[in-house]
């Protein structure tokens, strides 16, 4: 079928707006480090872990702003507070937080805790996602098939759903201040996708013309999206706790301002686990429906492809990654570290492989 | 894995010990008498048995598992390229020889690599099948009392109410009972659990990945891979001989293959024609006829990459294409000594520029060879011919013609796509361009050469592999088992009542859970406390949380 020109530079227009309102957004994130310190009530969200519960932490977070903040939250929504006037209130909260259905609203923080400059980076972000999704979709609509067929169309379509998974966090737990650290990267990533291996929209090779398709690469583009929001977790993780050790340890420590304005390291460490819990299953599928495909286009279910392989080493490193957090001794930094060799062997494969290693997978479009 | 399930088991694990601790003067532990080397090979084997089922050193070969996998993407692989492989040892004569020795060119068929995996999945057997004692007894036992403190635990929550002990933990219980919890009551508490199928998920996965294994030696051991190029308007039997390449497993014989007969009809493909991506192709089709036994009905199929044939579970595949010009050599004495197609190998894939040889061993006086080159799209580009466009819109084809003895009666096995020039002379012909038709006419009566035309080829992989639906099985398997042991969490809820100081009842709620991997307990706990409130309180009353 012949490809929809008008269709394919309207998606090139829309994705050149989405990296505008990205980076209108990273520097919006970063004007809230810069300036927005004050205006945010920010202890409920650092100093409360996430074990306190429904009431708990409503009262909880209003001992915390009346200035107890070192005190462990956790301690606090164990104490019983007898007095009547504390229990009323704790009541109305209980009622609220049964009404909405969503426990202890308190310990996530609301939009309206939120900067000025964090609810403006947050709409440029949305705004964006929308227009990213909407190039991903002409884009699609131009070559009447999934659109990620070719290196360029995976990396935007990678780093759209990164951007949708992180705008999931930012819903589910409101860390607000990682804002900048999600969308730089993927501001230089789209940035070099559309400079570096722009290809113009095609038709597919015969090989890759299959409904597997969107099956196999469909599974790979949601996991890689969601390794990538993994990584900056770990990354932001590992600065993190280098910090509090040193802060622990009584050591000089720089930018300290800007780590109290973070999620603890416990709380990122969480974030980042329960990330790659979301994207392995989905990588495992991933591989199973290219071996499904493997054996229907080239006779077999697995052959060691440079790909395939590199695919396997990087199952077998988040695997190691998922055993390692339920292992003493190995939790914590070695974990992410861990992690953080998946997403390498991740991008080698994406790559490395593609672009330097010939093999059955070479169809970057980048000769 | 082993350490995740001797977390924080409290109940069952005491319950554990004693048991244990009852088995115990069977087993000659606490004062050996004087260690005979029996005894100290025993401890050993205990020892060593201990060390490869723990989760550090699962962990550590996972690692190698991975580590050991990079050359073999790195460097040629025999298995999979052994044209690569030859071409490394040319470039790099001294080295090797020594990555050959070490299985470095066939990595995932190295003793090495294969020592790796099956540590790891002794491992992995080592720690699934006493956990999977461990769930069954887990299947019939009750969750441990309430501790004493519920208060101490990770999520815990009172409430005040003015219902009776009793009342307010029979309202709990209700509540927990419909939620499908395991119960276990006792002297004012209540203990609930759920979300057993986790474990059963987590032995899922590492025996599903047991059974692939199993599955993958089974194609290995049972199956066999064959390849055949087919020149359009030739016919092949599916014989060892009638194969360029035969890969047979373990235990197949010549006789188990299935005997079918493939015809090549036609072979067509289409290009791209214009526009950035112009020369690039859009479709292939291998038009055949195939009969699955000798004597059987004739049956067409439109073969395309992705779109196998299975003939008796037999899969045949379209894995390459290409040019046979055909040629027609008239020999010195005027006889007609070849009269057919020569598969051109394509050596790009822009233009697809094929190369190849003709060898005409029955010449006389002498035998005859010619190297050539096949242009589909012939283009002069500054003094030299290039192919410009893959479909055969102007084709040329050039050729080298030799004198001489082609060396085919002894020595090695020759190359059907090579030339040894040792024994042979270059003719001094005008090295021009041939067109359909055309011919060449060798000198000193040696002979003539005529480009009659040319046809297409396509080459076939042919596999028979028994171990692909149990291969699916266990990964499909491994993948319900990855998303229980993910998505369902295991944990306790405990409930505490007794009379407070002013009469009313205070009721202490607990909550744990022993693994929650995609998080939303607290979210889970929350709720439950909250319908505990609204259960024992009425939905008028003044509950109070702390």
């Amino acid at each position: 079928m012949a490809i929809n020109q008008g269709l394919s530079h309207l998606s090139d227009h829309f994705l050149m707006v989405t990296l505008v309102l990205y980076f209108l957004a990273v520097l919006a994130f970063a004007a809230d480090f810069a300036f927005g310190r004050r205006s945010l009530a920010e202890p409920a969200e650092a100093a409360v872990p996430e074990l306190v519960t429904a009431g708990a932490a409503g009262a909880g977070a209003a001992v915390a702003a009346a200035g107890a903040a070192q005190a462990s939250a956790a301690d606090l929504a164990r104490a019983t507070v007898d007095s009547a006037t504390v229990d009323s209130a704790t009541v109305d909260s209980a009622k609220a937080s049964g009404r909405t259905g969503r426990p202890a609203p308190a310990s996530r923080p609301s939009l309206r805790d939120a900067s000025f400059w964090v609810r403006a980076g947050l709409g440029l972000t949305v705004l964006g996602v929308i227009a990213h999704m909407a190039g991903v979709v002409s884009r699609g609509l131009a070559v009447h098939r999934v659109p990620w067929g070719d290196m360029y169309e995976f990396i935007i379509a990678v780093t759209c759903v990164a951007v949708l998974f992180f705008l999931g966090l930012m819903i589910r737990y409101r860390p607000f201040r990682l804002g900048l650290f999600f969308m730089a990267p993927i501001v230089i990533i789209i940035g070099l996708a559309q400079t570096v291996i722009y290809t113009p929209a095609g038709p597919l090779v015969p090989a890759l013309n299959s409904y597997w398709l969107a099956i196999h690469v469909t599974a790979i583009t949601l996991a890689t999206g969601t390794y990538v929001v993994a990584a900056v977790l770990a990354v932001v993780y590992l600065v993190a706790d280098r910090h509090a050790r040193r802060v622990a340890a009584g050591l000089p420590v720089r930018n300290g301002e800007v780590f109290r304005l973070l999620p603890t390291p416990e709380r990122l460490d969480q974030f980042a686990y329960r990330t790659v819990v979301f994207a392995f299953p989905l990588w495992t599928f991933g591989i199973m429906a290219g071996a499904i495909w493997a054996d229907e286009a080239w006779g077999r279910y697995w052959g060691w492809d440079p790909t395939e392989t590199w695919a396997f080493i990087t199952w077998v490193v988040y695997a190691c990654f998922l055993h390692a957090r339920v292992t003493a001794g190995w939790r914590g930094r070695r974990a992410a570290y861990i992690q953080l060799v998946g997403f390498g062997c991740l991008l080698f494969n994406l790559l490395g492989v593609s672009l330097f290693i010939t093999g059955l997978h070479s169809y970057a479009g980048l000769s | 894995m082993t350490e995740t399930s001797r977390m924080t088991e409290t109940g069952a694990a005491q319950a554990e010990a004693g048991q244990q601790a009852s088995l115990e003067p069977t087993s000659p532990a606490p004062t050996p008498p004087a260690p005979s080397s029996a005894y100290r090979a025993l401890g050993w084997l205990r020892w060593g048995w201990r060390q490869l089922t723990s989760m550090r050193t699962a962990l550590i070969l996972l690692f190698l598992l991975a580590v050991a996998s990079v050359p073999g993407s790195l460097l040629p692989q025999q298995g999979i390229d052994p044209a690569a492989v030859q071409q490394y040892y040319t470039s790099h004569p001294g080295l090797a020889p020594w990555l050959a020795r070490l299985s470095l060119f066939n990595v995932f068929a190295a003793p090495w690599f294969a020592a790796i995996y099956l540590l790891l999945f002794l491992s992995l057997a080592g720690c699934v099948v006493p956990r999977a004692y461990r769930l069954a007894r887990s299947a019939r036992a009750l969750p441990p009392p309430a501790p004493r403190n519920v208060a101490r635990m990770p999520q815990s929550v009172r409430h005040q109410t003015g219902q009776d002990a009793a009342a307010a933990l029979a309202a709990a219980t209700a509540v927990l009972q419909r939620r499908k919890f395991r119960l276990r009551t006792g002297d004012g508490w209540v203990s609930a659990e759920k979300g057993y199928r986790r474990e059963l998920g987590n032995l899922l996965f590492h025996l599903a990945l047991l059974g692939l294994l199993g599955a993958v030696a089974l194609g290995g051991v049972f199956g066999y891979k064959a390849n055949r190029l087919l020149v359009s308007g030739t016919s092949f039997a599916n014989t060892v001989t009638a194969l360029d390449e035969y890969h047979p497993g373990r235990l197949v014989s010549s006789a188990d293959l299935q005997p079918f007969t493939i015809t090549l009809n036609k072979f067509a493909a289409s290009y791209v024609t214009s526009g950035q991506l112009r020369g690039q192709p859009s479709s292939f089709n291998a038009y055949l006829s195939y009969s699955a036994q000798p004597g059987a009905a004739s049956q067409r199929y439109d073969l395309r990459v992705n779109h196998p044939l299975n003939v008796d579970g037999v899969k045949v595949y379209l894995i390459g294409h290409g040019y046979a010009p055909v040629f027609k050599v008239t020999d010195g004495a005027g006889k007609v000594v070849f009269d057919q197609p020569v598969p051109f190998i394509a050596v790009n894939t822009s233009g697809l520029t094929s190369e190849g040889v003709v060898k005409v061993p029955d010449a006389k006086p002498d035998q005859l060879g010619f190297a050539g080159v096949f242009l589909p799209t012939a283009v002069d580009a500054g003094g030299t011919l290039e192919s410009a466009f893959p479909a055969p819109l102007n084709p040329r084809v050039s050729l080298i013609s030799y004198q001489g003895n082609l060396g085919m009666n002894s020595g090695p096995s020759q190359s059907v796509y090579s030339l040894n020039t040792a024994g042979l002379t270059e003719l001094p012909v005008a090295p021009r361009p041939l067109a359909p038709g055309q011919s060449i006419k060798l000198p000193g009566g040696a002979g003539t050469l005529t480009f009659t035309g040319y046809r297409q080829w396509a080459s076939l992989a042919i596999t028979y592999d028994p171990g692909q639906v149990p291969a699916l099985i266990a990964g499909l398997a491994a993948l319900a088992g990855l998303l229980l042991s993910f998505f369902i969490r295991r944990r306790r809820m405990f409930v505490r009542a007794h009379p407070g100081p002013d009469g009313r009842t205070v009721v202490d709620v607990g909550g744990l859970a022993r693994s929650d991997p995609a998080g939303g307990f607290d979210e889970e706990f929350a709720r439950l406390a909250e319908e505990f409130r609204v259960a024992y309180a009425g939905e008028t009353s003044e509950g109070k949380t702390d």
